[in-house]
């Protein structure tokens, strides 16, 4: 056990993202993290199941990813930043996307904030 | 010799750069913010410095988990906008120092800071996010930065202390390089925000103002503090502040806070603080009298 990580297990909601969760999530993080290359995005945009099939995702994983099941792809194990370019090209903020992992409406969620312009 | 003239704690929140680069400082969502950098940004210009030393932390842009440093030092010419999944932000490659980044890096590993470093990779937000806001690109960079990366993504995490310690041996490196260069240290990230599970968008504004009055004053207990509290007190990401400890370190114990701002709008704590060295102080004391001798 990491001293530092001492009582964080007590933090409700919350995903640590350790070497555990990065082992469990490499695979999706790699495939979220291609879409910082032109080339993978755009096959992403065009034809998913073949960009799928060539990161090898499981049936599971590109669920989540056609249905940007946000809560269920932070549980899984897939980094926020590696999940940020997903949001990226797909067009959906990082609001959104907390707002999703809050199980909140974005309408919701901006409810919650000073400026919800500021985005 | 190579001097530090002070350092800059500031968050690094991608929405800093678009406000930047849709020029938003007229919309009063926004304006709150600029007004914020706006000090910072007077002082910078004022004093000129030659090199910014950043510590920052890369968004799994361009380093990945398959090998994921816990510091990396950058010591090339050049560094590329990352593309973090729109294609680069539209403004000019980051220059680098080389020789004091080389230098750097064989005082800090001759100092057992035992580092990566890497050349030519593209730098992401977390590094130029805010450096835009108080040292724009008008239309080049107005010099040159050493970036070095910090692991605040995949825990374990260098601790806050490493972190504290990193600074204070930056400073040795960079008071020990031979040229006369002017130096400003910034520590990006923070303040608190959380941006996964149930808890995300979870803010602690008094712990985020302790922390910019203890960062200057009183260092100390929060580089004894653990990232189970970095956690508790300011999310998951709020943990990031560990880079500010890293500028911290990089600056005299006499370095005393000129300005500070702090904005929430949506969901991470947006702050800026600015801290200035004695010697920088003085340097600025002997730029006055010289203007009101001319006068």
């Amino acid at each position: 056990m990491n001293p530092q990580l001492k009582g964080v297990e007590s933090i409700e909601g919350t995903y640590l993202f350790d070497l555990e969760r990065s082992a469990k999530g490499l695979r999706l993080n790699r495939f979220l993290h291609g879409l910082t290359e032109p080339d993978k995005r755009a096959l992403f945009r065009e034809d998913p199941s073949t960009a799928f099939d060539r990161g090898g995702l499981t049936q599971e994983e590109r669920r989540m990813v056609r249905e940007l099941d946000w809560a269920a792809l932070i549980r899984y194990g897939a980094s926020f930043f590696c999940l940020e370019k997903l949001g990226r090209v797909k067009g959906v903020s990082n609001p959104e996307m907390v707002a999703a992992f809050r199980g909140e409406t974005l309408e919701q969620f901006l409810k919650t904030r000073n400026v919800p312009g500021a985005r | 010799m190579a001097t530090i003239l002070g350092g800059i704690g500031t968050s690094h929140v991608p929405t800093i750069a678009m406000a930047y680069d849709r020029n938003k400082a007229g919309d009063p969502d926004w304006a709150p913010l600029f007004r914020g950098y706006a000090p910072v940004a007077h002082w910078v210009a004022e004093k000129k410095p030659d090199v910014l030393v950043v510590f920052y932390n890369d968004h799994a842009t361009t380093f990945f988990f398959d090998h994921y440093s816990t510091f990396a030092l950058g010591a090339s010419a050049a560094y590329p906008i990352a593309d973090e999944g729109l294609g680069p932000r539209p403004v000019p490659p980051l220059k680098g120092h080389v020789a004091l980044a080389r230098h750097m890096a064989e005082s800090l590993v001759n100092d057992e800071f035992d580092l990566s470093v890497f050349q030519e990779l593209p730098i992401d937000h977390g590094c130029h996010s805010p450096l835009t806001m108080f040292w724009p690109p008008a239309p080049d960079w107005p010099g040159c930065i050493v970036p070095i990366a910090i692991n605040v993504l995949q825990h374990p995490l260098p601790t806050p202390l490493r972190c504290y310690k990193l600074g204070r041996a930056v400073r040795r490196a960079v008071l020990s390089y031979p040229e006369d260069l002017k130096v400003v240290v910034v520590g990006t990230g923070g303040l608190s925000h959380q941006m996964n599970g149930a808890r995300a968008g979870y803010n602690n504004t008094e712990w985020d103002m302790k922390f910019l009055d203890l960062i200057a004053r009183d260092p100390a207990p929060l580089t004894r503090m653990t990232h189970a509290d970095y956690i508790r007190l300011g999310g998951t990401e709020g943990a990031e502040e560990i880079m500010w400890l890293a500028m911290r370190g990089s600056l005299s114990e006499g370095a005393t806070k000129l300005h500070q701002s702090y904005y929430l709008p949506m969901t991470a704590a947006m702050a800026v603080a600015l801290f200035e060295e004695p010697e920088a102080a003085l340097q600025s004391e002997a730029e006055s009298r010289r203007t009101s001798d001319t006068a």
